[in-house]
């Protein structure tokens, strides 16, 4: 009987060996336990997901997917969880922007995570993703937007000619800002082609306006937390897009438009310039889905007035929460959901890695395929995530002022105030929203 | 006694089911309630958030916008829900496979409506403008979500399209159920069929009509979804209603406090169209010589 059931737990016990085998890292035994997770969905998450099952066969452990959502739902299911109590289980899908809205729910994996495992991570994204002091999230994959543009605008030589004439200088892709403009006006044949486009609502063009403000050398608070984002830098980011929608160089419908529109609408072939996310570098280049695809360059995002390259940055993450029963087990699961093979297979369809080794893996990668778009792709973001990438402020009002700032640039674009108007309204409505948290 | 107690799962249900959530969150209404931060609902903090809210003209202008969104919608859903009930209880072949057809828009999740619409109307890659402009009606991108007047023409259409079926069904319903008499004594008596409509139809669907909009007024608010997608209740506020709002402070900024005010205001709006429409009905049901 003994020897019998020997036999049995070999048995049982070879899926998980031979799966464990696989890995370089060893993930743990935590037989029979369940870890319930909340995780974000959407097409592009998904490949991740699938390999759940390895690290379940590994560990022998379940995992329960309570949620499934975007990341505004999800949001809102979590600060319900807050709300209610019911904190019940132990990994949650995060990101930078929001994730100092939370407290101390989530628990610092500098506790729970090994040292050498984070010091294979990009130094800046850990630090992007420290609140108070705690490293409250682990990053999957990050993103920033660089400029993408159309190719055969710029090699074509009447452009080339009849820019210089209009403008002085010879026809490239942009290096500054006021170069952008210059050229979003000069390309524009509205209604039918657009110089430029941009996100027009919600936190996306709080983000934009923002990146514009520190390229221009000002600040969101100053070191108190009194709205400084009203100052003279300020109004020049907000006069610019004020700029570009009043000369019809953007589409009328930008005030509405989030990271779809923008996305689909270079695609279509009828925007010259287009800063966007690393995410949609693959789609772009796409011909099945786009009608620039092979004709699609990028270049590191341009500067604003104070010689800062914009470079406003986020990272999805993974975080676990302080009420989790079983830490462990869940700092096993978010460190195989975010290892080098992992990485390996968002960063192939164009999603930026925050492993070091993994930009320099999928580089080798790309080289060694012929992809050419994506060497390009790769090497500009990966400049720029290490020298332009910048966070929103780490605090826990981020997304309120955000929503009080929003419609407020919406109003100066659409013609409803001046841009010094909009963001003197919206400079009081956030230092309310400040005064109300306690830091004024 | 005894009715008491044969009454008491009714009311301990109204009590747990209505009257619990609703105190609760008059409560929190007058507290500093955040989501994120449980410990505030202690945090009493008497009419703040109401005095805050009668100095906010933001408010205010949603406050009107949703009357006005709430007017010309219903309004329309009925118009469009009465012509195709009467057009579909003419036919003799096919109805039943008509009446499915009709009722496809209420299928779809108010979300799905809203991406289907916010393409649709898309300024640059959407269906319709390019169809204007093909078709040289007009050599402009029309900027339908924009406009202050076109986005909430835009928001609007997406509503009715998707919600005027169950005006349609319900009327429908009721055209069924109208006794054949009076008609045919009417045409005998020499009515034409406006007369017939005006004086004998109409009447008798007045009930139907008032239920129809009463259960359309309470369940409007699925709009919530079609607005949040199409305009996020932009741009500048142009398109901003009470749900978008309430749900903007209350989820995103967290603030269900003063969320949970904002509610209570609208609630008074809720009450205001819903007593409206319960007088109409019990006059229409007089009208008819119903019980009230």
């Amino acid at each position: 009987m003994k020897t019998s059931l020997k036999r049995l737990l070999a048995c049982a016990a070879m899926p998980a060996l031979l799966a464990g085998s696989a890995f370089a890292q060893d993930y743990g035994n935590f037989d029979g336990y369940t870890l319930r997770v909340k995780l974000i969905g959407g097409a592009q998450y998904e490949p991740l997901y699938a390999t759940i099952s390895e690290w379940e066969a590994a560990t022998g452990a379940t995992v329960q997917i309570l949620s499934r959502k975007n990341h505004f739902e999800l949001d809102r299911e979590i600060k319900q969880d807050i709300a209610a109590g019911t904190l019940n289980w132990c990994v949650g899908s995060n990101h930078t922007s929001f994730a100092p809205q939370y407290g101390n729910i989530y628990a610092d994996l500098n506790d729970l995570i090994a040292p050498e495992t984070l010091a294979g991570f990009t130094p800046l994204l850990l630090e992007h993703s420290t609140v108070d002091g705690r490293l409250v999230q682990l990053p999957r994959h990050s993103d920033v937007s660089n400029l993408f543009y159309i190719k055969s605008l710029y090699e074509d030589a009447e452009n080339q000619a009849a820019f210089a004439a209009e403008y002085g200088y010879d026809l490239a892709p942009p290096e500054t800002w006021d170069q952008v403009r210059d050229q979003a006006l000069f390309f524009a044949n509205p209604p039918d082609f657009f110089g430029t486009q941009f996100v027009g609502k919600d936190e996306a063009i709080t983000g934009r306006f923002y990146e514009r403000l520190v390229s221009n050398g000002g600040a969101m608070f100053d070191e108190d937390w009194n709205p400084t984002f009203n100052s003279p830098e300020g109004v020049a980011a907000l006069q610019w897009f004020v700029d570009l929608y009043n000369a019809g160089a953007v589409p009328v419908g930008v005030p509405n438009y989030l990271w779809d529109d923008t996305g689909l609408g270079f695609a279509s072939g009828t925007v010259a310039l287009n800063l966007d996310w690393g995410g949609w570098s693959a789609f772009f280049n796409d011909a099945e889905n786009s009608s620039v695809a092979g004709n699609v360059g990028v270049v590191r995002a341009p500067k604003g007035d104070a010689g800062l390259r914009t470079g406003w940055s986020g990272s999805h993450s993974f975080s676990i929460t302080t009420t989790c029963d079983n830490p462990e087990a869940a700092a096993s699961f978010i460190t195989f959901l975010t290892d080098h093979d992992r990485q390996m297979i968002e960063a192939r369809m164009g999603i930026l890695p925050t492993r070091t080794a993994v930009w320099d893996d999928a580089l080798a990668e790309f080289a060694a395929a012929g992809d050419d778009f994506m060497v390009e792709v790769f090497s500009t973001f990966r400049t720029s995530m290490a020298e332009d990438a910048f966070t929103p402020p780490l605090i826990a009002e981020w997304i309120e002022v955000s929503n009080a700032l929003w419609p407020r640039l919406q109003a100066a674009m659409v013609g409803d105030m001046t841009a010094q108007q909009a963001l003197d309204a919206a400079a009081r409505d956030a230092r309310e929203i400040m005064e109300d948290a306690g830091h004024l | 006694m005894t009715p008491f107690l044969l009454l008491l799962p009714a009311i301990l249900t109204m009590l747990f089911v209505v009257a619990l959530p609703l105190i609760f969150s008059f409560y929190t209404s007058m507290t500093s309630y955040r989501l994120t931060r449980p410990e505030t609902i202690e945090d009493f903090i008497w009419f703040r958030n109401y005095i805050r809210l009668f100095e906010n003209p933001d408010f205010w202008r949603a406050f009107l916008r949703t009357i006005v969104f709430l007017a010309i919608a219903l309004n329309a859903e009925l118009l469009l829900g009465l012509g195709i009930a009467l057009l579909i209880n003419k036919i003799t072949w096919g109805q039943r496979t008509l009446r499915t057809i009709m009722m496809f828009p209420m299928m779809f999740s108010p979300i799905l409506v809203g991406f289907q619409f916010k393409f649709i109307f898309n300024d640059n890659i959407g269906i319709l403008n390019n169809a204007l402009q093909s078709l040289g009606l007009t050599t402009q991108a029309i900027p339908w979500l924009v406009d202050a007047k076109l986005a909430m023409f835009s928001i609007i259409f997406a509503e009715v399209w998707m919600s005027t079926s169950v005006f349609a069904i319900l009327l429908l319903a009721g055209l069924f159920a109208m006794p054949r008499d009076p008609i045919e004594a009417a045409k005998v008596d020499g009515c034409n069929s406006w007369q017939v409509f005006r004086h004998i139809t109409l009447p008798f669907l007045m009930p139907f009509v008032f239920i129809a909009m009463t259960i359309r007024s309470l369940d409007v608010a699925r709009a919530y979804d079609i607005v949040a997608i199409m305009t996020g209740g932009g741009p500048a506020g142009r398109t901003e209603l009470l749900w978008t709002m309430i749900a903007r402070v209350g989820y995103d900024n967290a603030r269900m406090g003063q969320a949970n005010a904002m509610a209570y205001l609208s609630t008074i709006l809720s009450i205001a169209f819903t007593y409206y429409f319960y007088t109409k009905l019990v006059a229409a049901r007089r009208y008819m010589g119903g019980a009230e």
